[in-house]
């Protein structure tokens, strides 16, 4: 706005509207606009003339007149009323005078009255003042510093973002800002007290000095302003966002408010933090719902006794962060829903809703349709304990044929017995004992699947005898390198994220090996970045680099030699900066590899970041086009939806820049879209990517059609989605004679009613707020497999689909009481709605329903108690929740 | 002693005496009682591994009261059947055949979709098939001539290979000896191959089979192509002008469908076809006259071939133009009414006994409900008709064979069995395919190389009136019933 040149006619058009509607409603408004003056009312007017006496006797010789003169102006101004659009009228009358005020201003000698006045300059330079010149904030540091919210709200805005201003300026100068930060206190306290968190926040962010911010939040405002702290971060470059959280992480632990704080701890990473939430609540109920959301994270967590002294309670803590109750927590919403009963794979594919289209019953079996259908079963009767192919007694099963195990071909087989571990996940005990007898098996494939599917039965959860170490350990050595490969992948499940270091010390010789084949080091690779995902350990670190560096020319074309950059990558993911060391080691790699290990390097570090400008990078990376294959694109376009996850408007753009790449990118960028978009998109079937992804499918290239099918199956995994049930079908019968498609289609059927449709592979919770570090790695490992789908998916390392058991979770809420036993209450379930920055109390999800726990939770919901008889001890009603009596709580008559 | 508890699947064993003094075997026994797992199949976790046979029990620091963790079944090993399952990967090509449901594809040689649609309709018919493979490769006949002898040798070579393959086939050979044979399917255009008429192919090679496969050596009759495909028609020729009439008899392989604006059914386009015009000179008037030509069929074939008039000389163009027009066929035909008296009278018993049965299977249900639903019964019996009969006439094919069809009998209901159609404008031009049911009961569009199921529903849909594939040639295969 420059008021100064259109002076006149701004007060013109101004003033007769006011008139109009007032008086003469009828009249048209243009004409008034050149009777100015004339139209003003009586009291306007008189106003008007009133003000131009008091500029007049402002200047008069006499201080006692002067006085009189401003302090009736100050009165006028600040009694003034306006509306939201309007300029106060004494503002706008005193307008024409600003000048001329302000020349005799600079005329005076020091005194109150000069400060008098310097007040009601920076009020008028409000809307006087021409952009850029802040002279609304030099006359108020001139003036008398008195109560700044007397004059008004629009006035404290405007002179905030003046600070703003003149901040950075002062910086860049090196000048002294005291002035201005006594100003921010004033400012911030008043924002504070009056509901507007948000500008208080964006204005200490803006002066760098958010500590203050401590001072001032109270019981009232504490939320909204944490709230509002944790939501901006996502949009901070590093440090800043740290520091912000930091904050809100003080406020919370101020107000006792331990699972935000712990979640926010959680956020950081800092296990300071964590413990630092322990030992401050004193309350072991409290302290357990810690421990629900510590397991949730899949966080491998030690509770000491300064965390609770009492040696009984800390077992019971430890079993939850063990996560040992999650198979009966899991089973009890299961049973609530009445999704018991086994699902064989024909259940499933639904043949008979194809009408005549599917080949008739084959009478001969098909090694890899087997392959399919041993998949289907797993994902879906995951952690059911039972099914109806493996866990069925053959003389039970029809027929009498034999064990189905034996149905499958080869390597097959691993996969199969395997598929045992799936059914009992998170059930130990019966995992274990039905695994046990394929231990005395004398197939080597059979043996490396038992393994295998120890891993997986102990996936997420920790026991203190160890099972799984002690299982596994012996079979690390042996002679046949499937058996190897399944040993070591096994370890790598069951221990990922503990940075366990008997594990360290068993796998790095390996890596070292010079005789072990390439697959058993690739998969000895992946396991130790597993088990130290984002811990960034130097000593695997170097055992990694070293295995690259020893590999032959001839190796480094091979398919699986792309899990030896992922293995190391995983080290790093999410951690940033901390990668820098070894990106730079890795760029003195073969150059075959080089680029390829810098792009997974790099997209892991930043994974789950929202950094924009690494998003950028990757974008620059695809826009290159290459005569002759280059394979290091494939990972930088997975960076992209690795790095934008974070957030959903980064999201969604990066879901619009990965369609510009599916126009203009070659082959392999192309193959690599759906992929990235399967994970962007991870169990939240949106219906745009739900259409690219279908039209995709039959896409000519067959490598590409594969990637959109299995990430169809992504996107809706564990949803039960109808619609992508329905797509997968027809795709069946289209590609019914194509056997890799048809096995793609049948592993994505089986993903989408993964747990029958219980389950999500989502790596974010906690409203979307935290990112489960080993989820993400699990799909990482997958997606990277799938770069090359041929060679390792349909090959003979199929296997590898089981590392989506990392990001496998229920997607229930269930409520339990103070004995942890699963407690039915109502609740609203209903489509999340972003509340930050709004005042009140809004309501924070829409469109909802009401059921009883427990729940499922489909992508984007939120929960609420519909009963005041019990109050939740996290805000945030996801997985298990503790519920406490309320105290306050009276029976309706 | 300490004691410990020992957890196995889901019970938990608390207080077990472990008996320091004694090796780690005892207390695996001690378990063994309690669980029935036989010791050599404990697996005991303990610090840093398992607990073994000859470990030493001071070296473990166990604690009193500690848990201890036990894995292990008394179940009995999954062991490998004898005989592993066959997978249809493993096994050789010919053998995938069966599994798949259907036979190969033909790849496309430059233009010969007409003829590889031909191929695959005729290679639909079991009895053509069998009769090929009796051929001898050294040619039975001295009158045939040698280009219809390679023909033949090629028809029986190249139906074998189909019925081998999964992966389509190449028809070379037989490509190469049709061109020999008909050296009108070798024109050129523009230095390649023209498309041509797939009718003409058809009746080509029908041809030149009935020529080779007539056995000379039994009876001179016997000629399987005539047998299987050969419609005995018997006219009436009058002429009004003179009041003259004669009758003549003759064999065509197909009928043709007339179309006209009235013709909106197979069945108006058979009678339209059955009923000529021609000049010629007339005995009694001393010059040409105009005779009508009114024809009845009075032998039916076990294989009705239907060809649509679709296409005529258009002079204005100088091509072969194509009527678009909608003709509707059904699944199931009856061609009663285009016999002759004599050939009717002969079909009535076996018509009966069709009707009998299917009311038989009718009469279940009619049994069971009101007599006043008998209209729907009759609907249904209707609606059954087709599907078992279909069953019944491949069944019937299949085992009992060719030899037997003395004790079988025609009934002038036909089920469809292929359908050859045409997409495009003019006969030299557009695309032809054969939509073929298989002996599973599958419909199978053969387009090329590429062989792609179909739905039943939708072989009714190529009637034409678009610009979508639309029928050419339709063959029917006999219903038949056991006398």
């Amino acid at each position: 706005m420059d008021p100064e040149p259109n002076n006149k006619t701004a007060s013109g058009t101004g003033n007769p509207k006011d008139e109009s509607t007032l008086k003469a409603p009828s009249k048209d408004p243009k004409k008034k606009d050149d009777k100015k003056e004339e139209d003003l009312s009586e009291e306007d007017l008189a106003l008007k003339h009133q003000l131009e006496l008091y500029v007049e006797r402002a200047q008069d010789a006499d201080p006692g007149l002067q006085k009189v003169a401003l302090e009736s102006m100050r009165q006028e101004i600040r009694t003034s009323t306006s509306s939201m659009t309007s300029v106060p009228k004494p503002l706008k009358f005193l307008r024409p005078h600003y000048g001329t005020l302000k020349s005799y201003y600079e005329t005076m000698a020091d005194s109150d009255l000069k400060k008098l006045l310097s007040d009601i300059l920076s009020v008028l330079a409000l809307t006087m003042s021409a952009e850029g010149d802040r002279e609304s904030l030099k006359y108020r540091l001139l003036g008398s510093e008195g109560d700044i919210g007397s004059w008004g709200h629009e006035y404290v805005r405007n002179l905030a973002g003046e600070i703003a201003q003149e901040y950075s300026k002062r910086v860049n100068e090196e000048a002294s800002v005291d002035d201005l930060i006594e100003l921010v206190e004033q400012i911030v306290a008043f924002h504070m007290k009056h509901n507007a968190e948000p500008e208080a926040v964006d204005l200490l962010m803006e002066v760098e000095f958010l500590d203050l911010l401590v001072k001032h939040v109270d019981k009232t405002n504490y939320k909204r302003t944490c709230l509002y702290l944790t939501s901006s971060a996502r949009y901070l470059p590093g440090p800043d966002d740290m520091s912000v959280l930091d904050i809100a992480y003080t406020i919370y632990k101020q107000f006792e408010e331990y699972p935000s704080a712990l979640q926010i701890a959680l956020y950081l990473d800092n296990m300071q933090h964590v413990k630092q939430v322990f030992t401050s609540c004193p309350d072991l109920l409290r302290k357990k719902q810690f421990c629900y959301i510590l397991a949730r994270q899949g966080l491998s967590f030690e509770l000491d006794e300064e965390m609770c002294a009492d040696d009984e309670d800390r077992e019971a803590l430890q079993e939850i962060i063990n996560n040992t109750k999650l198979s009966e927590g899991y089973l009890t919403l299961a049973r609530d829903i009445e999704v018991m009963e086994p699902k064989s794979p024909e259940d499933i594919y639904k043949a008979h809703l194809l009408d005549g289209r599917a080949s008739a019953g084959a009478s001969v079996d098909s090694a890899r349709q087997n392959l399919a259908a041993t998949f289907v079963n797993a994902f879906v009767n995951a952690g059911f304990g039972q099914d109806k192919l493996m866990t069925v007694t053959s003389e039970a099963s029809s027929g009498g044929s034999s064990n189905w195990l034996f149905k499958n071909k080869d390597h097959g087989k691993a996969s199969a017995a395997a598929s045992l571990g799936m059914i009992d996940l998170w059930d130990v005990d019966t995992g274990l004992a039905q695994l046990d007898k394929y231990f005395h098996s004398n197939d080597n494939h059979v043996m490396a699947g038992a393994l295998l599917g120890v891993g997986i039965v102990n996936c997420g959860i920790k026991n203190d005898c160890d099972p799984a170490l002690a299982l596994l350990a012996d079979y690390l050595d042996k002679e046949d390198s499937s058996i190897r490969i399944g040993a070591i992948t096994g370890l790598g499940l069951a221990y990922a994220g503990t940075q366990n270091e008997q594990i360290r010390d068993k796998l790095t010789p390996i890596l070292g090996d010079p005789k072990a084949p390439l697959d058993v080091i690739a998969f000895t690779a992946i396991a130790l970045g597993l088990v130290y995902v984002g811990s960034c350990n130097e000593e695997v670190a170097q055992a990694i680099i070293f295995a690259l560096m020893d590999r032959s020319e001839s190796d480094l074309g091979e398919p699986l030699t792309r899990l030896l950059p992922l293995g190391l990558g995983l080290l790093y993911l999410g951690k940033q900066d901390n990668v820098e060391a070894t990106a730079e080691v890795s760029k003195t790699f073969n150059e075959k590899i080089r680029k390829y290990c810098d792009m997974t390097l790099l997209s892991c570090a930043y994974a789950g970041t929202g950094n924009v400008l690494k998003v950028q990078h990757f974008l620059g990376q695809c826009a290159q086009h290459f005569e002759k294959g280059e394979t290091f694109q494939g990972p930088a376009v997975l960076g992209i939806a690795m790095v934008a996850m974070a957030e959903e408007l980064g999201l969604d753009m990066a879901i619009r820049s990965l369609e510009h790449l599916l126009q203009y990118g070659e082959q392999n960028i192309r193959k690599t879209v759906p992929l990235a978009l399967g994970l962007l998109c991870i169990s939240n079937p949106k219906v745009h990517v739900m259409d690219t992804l279908s039209r995709l499918s039959h896409d000519a290239d067959s490598e590409v059609a594969m990637a959109a099918v299995l990430s169809l199956g992504l996107i809706g995994a564990g949803t039960n989605n109808a619609r992508i049930a329905g797509m997968l079908r027809n795709l069946s019968s289209y590609y019914y004679k194509e056997a890799s498609l048809l096995f793609c289609v049948r592993i994505a059927q089986g993903f989408v009613h993964m747990g029958k449709g219980l389950l999500t592979l989502a790596p974010y919770h906690s409203e979307r707020f935290l990112l489960s570090p080993t989820a993400l790695a699990g799909l990482v490992v997958l997606l990277h497999a799938c770069l090359d789908m041929k060679a390792i998916i349909l090959g003979k390392y199929h296997y590898v689909m089981y590392f989506v058991v990392l990001a496998m979770q229920p997607r229930m809420l269930l409520t339990v009481n103070e004995n942890l036993k699963p407690l039915s209450v109502p609740v609203r379930v209903g489509q999340a709605v972003d509340v930050v920055g709004q005042a009140g109390r809004p309501k924070t999800i829409t469109g909802f329903q009401t059921h009883s726990t427990p729940v499922l939770l489909a992508a984007g919901d939120r929960a609420e108690l519909a009963t005041e008889k019990y109050v939740p001890l996290s805000p945030i009603l996801e997985g298990f929740v503790i519920l406490k009596e309320n105290p306050d709580y009276r029976e309706e008559a | 002693m300490p004691t410990v508890s020992v957890k196995w699947q889901k019970e938990l064993y608390p207080a077990v005496e472990i008996d320091t003094t004694q090796s780690p075997y005892v207390f695996k026994c001690q378990l063994y009682d309690l669980t029935g797992v036989p010791p050599e199949r404990q697996k005991i976790m303990v610090k840093g591994g398992i607990l073994k046979d000859d470990s030493d029990w001071s070296k473990l620091g166990l604690k009193e009261g500690q848990k201890l963790m036990m894995v292990g079944t008394a179940d009995v090993i999954a062991k490998a059947p004898e005989k592993g399952p066959v997978f249809m990967e493993d096994l050789p090509e010919e053998e995938q055949v069966v599994a798949v449901g259907h036979s190969a594809g033909l790849f496309n040689l430059g233009n010969t979709c007409y003829m590889n649609s031909t191929m695959q309709c005729l290679h639909s018919v079991p009895e053509l098939k069998s009769a090929l493979t009796e051929y001898p490769q050294s040619g039975r006949s001295n009158d045939l001539d040698q280009s219809s002898h390679l023909l033949t040798v090629a028809t029986r070579d190249l139906f074998n290979e189909l019925d081998k393959n999964v992966k389509p086939v190449a028809p070379m050979q037989f490509w190469m000896v049709l061109r020999k044979k008909y050296p009108q399917f070798g024109q050129l255009h523009n230095g390649s191959f023209m498309q041509q008429d797939a009718e003409e192919c058809w009746t080509q090679i029908l041809y030149t089979l009935s020529q080779a496969l007539r056995s000379p050596s039994t009876s001179a009759n016997l000629d399987t192509v005539k047998e299987l495909f050969g419609i005995d028609l018997v006219s009436r020729v009058h002429c009004a002008e003179s009041g003259e009439e004669s009758m003549e008899t003759e064999t065509v392989y197909s009928l043709k469908c007339h179309i006209s604006h009235e013709v909106n059914h197979l069945h108006e386009g058979l009678k339209h076809g059955l009923k000529s015009e021609l000049e010629k000179a007339s005995p009694s008037l001393g010059r040409s006259a105009v005779y009508l030509k009114d024809s009845r069929i009075n032998g039916l074939p076990k294989y009705l071939t239907i060809q649509f008039v679709r296409f005529f000389w258009k002079r204005e163009s100088n091509q072969k133009a194509k009527i678009l027009r909608k003709v509707d066929y059904p699944l199931e035909l009856d061609i009663f009414d285009l016999c002759s008296d004599d050939l009717r009278k002969n079909l009535e018993a076996p018509r009966q006994m069709l009707r009998d049965e299917d009311g038989r299977k009718a009469g279940l249900k009619l049994k069971q409900k009101n007599t006043s639903s008998v209209d729907s019964d009759v609907k249904m019996s209707d609606a059954e008709g087709p599907s078992t009969g279909s069953g019944e006439s491949s069944k019937a094919t299949l085992g009992e064979a060719v030899a037997s069809d003395k004790n079988v009998q025609l009934t002038g209901v036909y089920d469809l069995v292929a359908v050859l159609t045409h997409k495009g404008r003019s006969a030299d031009s557009g695309h032809y395919v054969a939509w073929v049911k298989q002996e599973n009961g599958k419909w199978i569009q053969f387009d090329d190389d590429n062989p792609i199921p179909q739905r039943e529903e939708d072989i009714t849909k190529l009637s034409g009136g678009g610009d979508w594939h639309m029928a050419y040639i339709c063959m029917y295969k006999a219903r038949t019933i056991p006398m």
